[in-house]
């Protein structure tokens, strides 16, 4: 255990760094897993298979959905707030993964399940965090 | 008023899963307990207390439609006054359209439009709700419990309607219908009335304007369809509410049932947008109910800031706490990739609920984490050898488990169950829409 302690220690950076990243990712495959039905679920499984990082057992339904422009939004006739909303619109779009291809209402929707996955996520790496972390200190105690 | 109590919550009890009726069991009774007076004779003072309570029941079968259909606000017990105009979608979601008609009611609309509403409820499984309903209200004016049958709402009011003749036929003026329709209520006894003798007022009253064929006619086909009760029941509540205005000609029975309001165009076009509108702000807001903070945040523009923050912090933080994960000893590391991914899976995993709650769970830094540091260090150990730092041995959970070993499964279990505890102890709501699937339905209840 120390050695490893100390081996770690010279390349931390990077090798902390990488190691974050494979985990960052495979949050993200569990997050994709997490919710089957979803769309933003299957965009990010696509996306990750894109970049042969999800293994391949699961069948990806192509999502034929035609991208839908961003429809006019339905506030009041200030074309200044339009411009407003229609900008975050389209942010959010960016944001929620397969976004793009949404309309409003299916953007709203999606947008409220993929906030949930997160949080469960956040969640469960929070306590993964915690867990180690006395492992850790444990382990410390006993070395 | 016990024994309306009474079947006001068994009227929420049979709407959906069990959790649902235990939480609105609570809020039904409170607020029916309100309304303290005793069962009065038909008048106007009858007719306000039906409105009242009808309404409180609107709007917790309007929090429980959209708990069922949006996301399980589950706490959220503030009454929200949307009509329950926007039908969930029916590919994705469990629960059927409860709203078959997606009427865009101002949020002050008379009772007799929520509990219509209320019983235009789906199909088959929401029958009984209506059923309920239509006990609850004839209750509620006669202190009859002896109504049974579903669906009985609309053919109750029906019947009474056309017993009480002040509008027969005519939806034009809820006013005067709503009136009509306590009165009868009020004077009917036994409301058990057969669907035959409503079916006929009831078609008389129908109406009619509808908007045909619109992208949302699709889901409704299901409900609108299924049920001439329901279609007469919408048209009976179509028929109560304040703002009809024209009337159109029966549509088919796969549409959506729009009514135009008073003053508005009832070109179809303009019906669509308005559903659609409705829709659309039914989402924003069970978007601020799952945003913290979102609740006194007016206007789209502002709301739609938060939601993004939100989302934007919450990616944040699971980056942080890769990285974090990162950094802790490098025996678990091998495990990491394997653990998240079979976590987040297991959470939403329909067997985990089971397991979840963990009420007397020990917290992490406690003596749990001997054994599972001992474990950890022993399952490293033979993980190494296993999979050489790679980031994809994930063969499916079941060979997963078998390669990290059968002594994960608890592990995994147990840390999972953590994150839930560490869930509920922060501050996330539980809410959550009925997702798509049972996956999604089933990460939501645990939360």
């Amino acid at each position: 255990m120390e050695n490893l302690l100390s081996n770690a220690s010279p390349h931390s950076e990077t090798l902390i760094e990488e190691r974050g990243k494979r985990i960052k990712l495979a949050a993200e495959v569990g997050l994709a897993r997490s919710s089957g039905g979803r769309l933003w679920a299957r965009a990010l499984r696509r996306r990750l298979h894109r970049q042969r990082k999800l293994p391949q057992q699961t069948c990806i339904a192509k999502n034929s959905t035609p991208p839908l422009m961003k429809e006019v939004p339905l506030v009041a006739d200030v074309t200044e707030e339009k411009e407003e909303v229609q900008d975050r619109m389209r942010a959010l779009q960016r944001l929620v993964p397969g976004g793009e291809e949404m309309e409003v209402e299916r953007l709203f929707e999606e947008t409220a399940d993929y906030i949930e996955a997160l949080q469960e996520q956040v969640g469960v790496m929070r306590a993964l965090a915690c867990l180690l972390d006395g492992i850790e200190s444990t382990d410390g105690d006993k070395l | 008023m016990d024994t309306d109590l009474n079947s006001i919550s068994y009227l929420s009890l049979n709407y959906d899963h069990q959790p649902v009726l235990d939480h609105f069991d609570s809020a039904l009774s409170s607020i029916v307990s309100s309304p303290s007076t005793a069962p009065p004779p038909p008048g106007p003072t009858n007719s306000l207390v039906i409105r009242e309570l009808i309404g409180r029941l609107g709007t917790i079968c309007n929090n429980n439609k959209s708990l069922a259909a949006g996301g399980d606000h589950s706490t959220n017990t503030s009454c929200y006054s949307t009509p329950l105009s926007s039908p969930p979608k029916s590919s994705l979601h469990s629960i059927p359209s409860m709203n078959p008609n997606s009427m865009p009611f101002p949020p002050d609309q008379g009772f007799t439009e929520r509990a219509a509403r209320m019983s235009c409820f789906g199909s088959g499984p929401h029958m009984a709700v209506s059923g309920q309903l239509s006990r609850v209200s004839s209750s509620q004016s006669l202190m009859d419990a002896g109504m049974t049958g579903g669906a009985q709402l609309e053919g109750e009011l029906t019947v009474q309607e056309s017993g009480g003749g002040a509008n027969n036929g005519r939806k034009r003026k809820a006013g005067v219908k709503g009136k009509g329709k306590e009165a009868s209520l009020a004077s009917s006894g036994t409301a058990n009335s057969k669907m035959s003798e409503e079916d006929p007022s009831a078609k008389r009253c129908k109406p009619d304007c509808k908007v045909g064929g619109k992208k949302g006619g699709v889901e409704e086909k299901n409900s609108n369809s299924s049920e001439n009760n329901n279609d007469d029941r919408e048209n009976k509540n179509e028929n109560d509410s304040d703002n009809t205005d024209s009337k159109l000609a029966e549509p088919p029975k796969d549409y959506i049932h729009v009514r135009a309001r008073r003053g508005q165009a009832t070109d179809s076009h303009s019906l669509a947008e308005r559903v659609r509108r409705e829709k659309i702000s039914e989402r924003m807001k069970l978007l601020q109910d799952l945003v913290p903070g979102c609740n006194k945040v007016t206007g789209k523009a502002v709301m739609l800031d938060e939601i993004i923050n939100y989302v934007q912090s919450l990616q944040h933080q699971v980056e942080f706490l890769s990285m974090k994960l990162a950094t802790v000893d490098a025996p678990e590391d091998c495990n990491m990739d394997n653990l998240l991914r079979k976590d987040m899976h297991q959470a939403c995993d329909r067997s985990m609920q089971q397991a979840v709650y963990p009420s007397a769970f020990p917290y992490p830094n406690q003596p749990q984490a001997g054994p599972l540091n001992s474990l950890l260090t022993a399952n490293s150990i033979s993980n190494m050898g296993m999979q050489p730092a790679s980031n994809l041995p994930f063969d499916g959970f079941g060979n997963t488990s078998a390669q990290i070993g059968g002594f994960w499964e608890d592990d995994l279990q147990s840390v999972v169950q953590m994150g839930f505890v560490q869930n509920q102890e922060g501050a996330l709501s539980s809410q959550s829409f009925q997702g798509s699937g049972p996956s999604s339905s089933d990460m939501k209840i645990e939360l």
